[in-house]
This record gives structure tokens, C-alpha cells and sequence, in this order.
């Protein structure tokens, strides 16, 4: 198996570290070699910050990334120290209200009103678990109910609610963009 | 022997190691990006009976270990580039009184509070020369998380054994990378203790020397007369400066390393038997450096990797024999050219050493390391 690679990469306190512990963790339950890093700037909030996992065959020789076959975005600041290490096919999920301006290329790009929804769900910052469960329903990087496991050994009781429900509200977004795939694919 | 598999964080792995090894004091100055190890230290001393000082500053927290470790407790600090020069003096005591301590340095770019955030190895030379006069030293450098621990844990063994500080040097990437690591349970583990006095007080000299050269320490409380000072002073612990004692006295200091270089020295070798290129790296960029080695090999390129765990003292003879069929040498490191020039002096001149630097607080990445393998490999 070659190297998958995972950024989810944004703005210092958007919890990217968290999104990257928990599927970590995920990877781990499922019996995966994983390494994960991460990379920040001296501002606790703000400035750009991202976590990185690289998933391997065996035990992780290089544990930063190079070339992403997963990209996260939630920050607009997110985005110009990652294009460049985009893998062609490469699959990149954005903020649509954070990253007005997410990466051009050869790869799919999908916007989400993550933040939006997030705050729908009651607490801004739960967007990093929601684009963590679109990232999982619309890849085969791990299974949902081993995220949720991973969420739930992860999540700090006062948020465990919110986390399952962004979690979930993740896959749902995830779902309906899937089925409005599906429905154009037929229309042609 | 029970393995307990953990998801450890490379700075909190260093704290476990640490408790897991004795260590029972910390103090020390919150500074990127060492913090963590504090701040697990902070949560971990007071389950086990230990004590956690957060000191005022860094000069402080090493005056505070050494003090804790005179009075016979395990003792570490942890710290970035700009409190590793502040200790420097301190490290110096250390070493002359015979004090055994830790001190975890995560390195960041420099000079001064440089790059707080940003991974750099720019601290190698510092660990071997930063405090002044001729010293005994030793400096493990971890390249991932299980290492971390396992070094750790090491770093204690060496200090007691040897009655000196010894040096832990990470970089930002292995101390805040999260890997799944193997732990072996506590019982499983050889640990050492500082050879303690005993037997008559009377007539008892502090400093006297022993077939390993070091001597056993008064413990406070069992009524050794001792004297613990930076003054080079002779077997009965009394300054001096005649120069016989003088000399006895520093080579003694010198010859605990330099005598025990095969208990202290340990590194790794990839694919070194055949290696026309040699590539000599450690921490994150011998992680690289193992990918690029990899690489190499796939496209028939008879690429080597030698990795120094221990870098000072450093590993000569080992480096001399994985070099042996070598062509050229690559050192890869964050920093400006620092190992290199060991390198170059242990090897000599008959054998081409190069080195790839990156001053820029990014990691060194596979691709770079491979393409100077392959120019090397052409010539």
C-alpha cells in the first residue's frame, strides 16, 4: 500500500489539531500505521496552522505530507501553503463562506457551508468535526462507525453531544451531495 | 512482558519516559516547543509522589534540578533553543560536580528567540560546545515517538551511571508528532541508579577515583563529608589549582565518557553494507532521509543511511565502517552545516562529505534528499 495522505488546514483555534487526533485515533482502531503532525504559528488564534496524517503500509518512514490525496480547508490562510502539494485526483473540501477562494486544479474540489452549519448545530466550533464526517462519507479512509468511536474516545464529555451531532451532520451533507451526483449523472 | 500499545505525542512520551525511568522533580519554564513536557510533568509528578516547580525563568529551573538531584532525587528540565544557552552555565556544574540531571532541549531556529514555532536541529553544536572549558558530554537525538520514550528512559540510565548531565535533542516535528507506540511494562525495564556511598565515613573523599572512573556519590543525610562545587577541585572535593591534580582531576571527567563509548554510543544503519552513498542524519530528517534511502534503492541506486541515536559522543568507528564502501557522504540537516563538520573530521579528506541545509524552519523532505542521492550517485 502506498502512503494516503491527509491536511486538514486552516486557522490557529479552528481545532484542525482536534480533526487530525480523531481520525488518528480512527485510523488506529482499525489496525492502521498512522503518524500524525502538525504545524502552527506562535498565535494561539489566528495565522496558519494545519495537521497532517500520513497512513502506511507498514510503519511511517516520512510522517509529513508531500503530496495530499485528502485536503481540508477551513481557512482561506490555509490554502497557498498546501496548493502546491495537492496530488492530481486529489480530493479537497472547503469552507464556502471561510475560503473564498479555495486551490484551482487537477483535483476534485467540493465547497461546504461548514461553518455555517456548525453554527446551526448551536457552536461555531464544531466545523472541524463536520468536515471531518463529509471527509469520511465521501472517502473510504475509515469507516463511520469507527469515526463515531473515535469522537466519542476523543471529545471531552461537554462536547460529546455536539461532536456526534457534527459528526453526523457531516455524513449527511456528505450523502446529499453524493445523491445530487447521482440525480445529474442520470438527468444526462 | 505485557506491551502496552499507546497513541503518545512525542513531548508527552518524553515526560512518561522520564516517570517511567524515576524521575521524581521537574522544574522548568514553559517555552515552545518544549511546553508540553512541562505540562505533562506537571499532571504525572504529584501521582507518584514527585514535585513539579514551574521556576521564574530557565537559569532557575537547571539550578532547581541540580539542587534535587544533589539531594539524591532524579531530576530533569525541559527547554527550547533560547533556555538551552541560558542553562549553559548551569550544565556546566552539572558536569563538574558530578551531577546526574536531564535536560530535554526541543530545538527551534535561531539565533536567540528566532522561529518559536518552527522546526530547526540548529542546536548540535551547542549541545557539544555551549558551556565552556573541556567537558564530558553526552546528546541523544530521538527520530520518532517510541524513541522519545525509549531515549528518555536512556538519558537517565546514562546520567546516573555516569554522574552527568545528559542532553535529549528533538526537533519540533518528533515532539509534537503522534505515533502509536509499544510500551514495555515498568517492571520489564533496566534501570539504573547513581552508585551511592557507603561503608566508613571516615576518611571518605568524594571525588576519589574508581575503576569506572566514577566515584560514588554521598547520599545527603548518611554523613559523608562532601563539597559540591564548579571549582576544579581534587579526590577530597577541595579547590585547587595545582596542575597534576588539575589535569587528574579534568581527565577523569573526560575519560567517563571517552572510556565508555560503547555503553554510550548507539545509532542505526539502513542498507549501509553496500551504500555508495551514505546519507548521515538524524532526527525528522532521518526519517526523510529513510524514505529518499528507499527511493534510492527502487531506482537501483546503492544508497545508505546512518543514523546516530547518540550524537555526542559520536559514534566514530560505526560511521568509519558503514562508510566503508561509500563514495560520498550526504549529511542533511536544519541548520546551516553543524554535524556535517564531524563528519567530515571523522571520515577525512580522502572521502567527498555534502551537506544539505535548510535554514528556513521547513523540514527537509524525501524529494530533496533524493535528488542530491541520485547527483552523488552520477559523479
Amino acid at each position: 500500500m502506498s502512503n494516503l495522505e491527509i491536511r486538514f488546514g486552516g486557522s490557529g483555534g479552528q481545532g484542525l489539531i482536534l480533526s487530525g487526533r480523531l481520525l488518528f485515533q480512527a485510523f488506529v482502531m482499525d489496525g492502521k500505521h498512522a503518524a500524525q503532525s502538525q504545524s502552527y504559528e506562535p498565535t494561539s488564534r489566528g495565522g496558519f496552522c494545519n495537521a497532517d496524517l500520513v497512513v502506511s503500509g507498514g510503519e511511517v518512514d516520512y510522517p509529513l505530507v508531500t503530496a495530499i490525496d485528502y485536503l481540508v480547508l477551513l481557512d482561506q490562510i490555509g490554502v497557498a501553503p498546501s496548493a502546491a502539494m495537492i496530488r492530481p485526483g486529489a480530493l479537497v473540501l472547503s469552507d464556502s463562506r471561510l475560503v473564498p477562494e479555495p486551490p484551482k486544479g487537477d483535483f476534485t474540489l467540493y465547497q461546504f457551508p461548514f461553518t455555517d452549519e456548525a453554527i446551526a448545530l448551536g457552536n461555531h466550533r464544531a466545523a472541524n468535526v463536520v468536515a471531518l464526517g463529509a471527509l469520511i462519507a465521501l472517502s473510504d479512509i475509515c469507516d463511520r462507525e469507527t469515526a463515531a468511536r473515535a469522537v466519542g474516545a476523543g471529545t471531552p464529555k461537554a462536547f460529546l453531544d455536539l461532536n456526534l451531532a457534527a459528526l453526523q451532520r457531516g455524513f449527511d451533507m456528505a450523502d446529499d451531495l453524493s445523491a445530487d451526483l447521482t440525480d445529474n449523472a442520470a438527468m444526462r | 512482558m505485557t506491551v502496552i500499545l499507546q497513541n503518545l505525542h512525542g513531548n508527552h512520551a518524553c515526560a512518561m519516559g522520564a516517570i517511567a525511568a524515576g524521575c521524581r522533580f521537574f522544574a522548568g519554564y514553559p517555552i515552545t516547543p518544549s511546553s508540553e513536557i512541562a505540562e505533562r510533568m506537571s499532571r504525572e509528578l504529584p501521582l507518584v509522589g514527585g514535585t513539579f516547580v514551574q521556576m521564574e525563568d530557565e537559569i532557575a529551573s537547571i539550578a532547581a534540578v541540580l539542587g534535587a538531584s544533589a539531594g539524591g532525587i532524579k531530576s530533569m528540565t525541559a527547554t527550547s533553543g533560547p533556555g538551552f544557552s541560558l542553562k549553559q552555565e548551569n550544565i556546566g556544574l552539572a558536569a563538574a560536580a558530578e551531577i546526574p540531571c536531564v535536560i530535554a532541549n526541543v530545538m527551534r531556529g535561531g539565533p536567540s528567540t528566532g522561529t518559536p514555532t518552527r522546526p530547526a536541529q540548529g542546536d548540535i553544536m551547542q549541545a557539544r560546545w555551549g558551556s565552556h572549558g573541556d567537558r564530558p558530554v553526552i546528546a541523544l537525538a530521538p527520530a520518532s515517538v517510541k524513541e522519545v520514550y525509549d531515549q528518555t528512559i536512556r538519558a537517565f540510565n546514562l546520567s546516573e551511571r555516569y554522574r552527568m548531565p545528559v542532553v535529549l535533542l528533538f526537533d519540533q516535528v518528533i515532539s509534537h508528532l503522534l505515533e502509536p507506540i509499544e510500551l514495555a511494562d515498568m517492571a520489564s525495564l533496566e534501570l539504573v541508579d547513581r552508585p551511592w556511598a557507603t561503608g566508613d565515613s571516615a576518611g571518605f573523599e568524594p571525588y576519589a577515583s574508581t575503576e569506572t572512573g566514577v566515584p560514588p556519590m554521598p547520599r545527603p543525610g548518611d554523613g559523608y563529608r562532601t563539597h559540591t562545587t564548579g571549582l576544579t577541585h581534587g579526590e577530597d572535593g577541595f579547590p585547587t589549582q595545582d596542575p597534576e591534580v588539575v589535569t587528574r582531576a579534568t581527565q577523569r571527567l573526560l575519560d567517563k565518557v571517552e572510556n565508555h563509548r560503547a555503553d554510550i554510543e548507539s545509532y542505526e544503519c539502513h542498507d549501509t553494507e553496500d551504500a555508495e552513498v551514505l546519507i548521515v542524519a538524524y532526527g525528522i530528517s532521518a526519517r526523510a532521509a529513510r524514505a529518499a534511502v528507499r527511493r534510492a534503492r527502487g531506482q537501483g541506486i546503492a544508497a545508505g543511511l546512518f543514523r546516530p541515536i547518540t550524537i555526542w559522543p559520536f559514534p566514530e568507528e560505526a560511521l568509519k565502517a558503514a562508510a566503508s564502501k561509500a563514495k560520498a557522504i550526504l549529511v542533511p540537516e536544519m541548520n546551516a552545516g553543524q554535524l556535517v563538520l564531524e563528519i567530515e573530521r571523522i571520515v577525512g579528506h580522502d572521502l567527498p562529505v555534502a551537506g544539505l541545509n535548510r535554514i528556513d524552519g521547513q523540514a527537509i523532505n524525501p524529494d530533496e534528499i533524493l535528488q542530491r542521492i541520485k547527483e552523488l550517485a552520477a559523479k
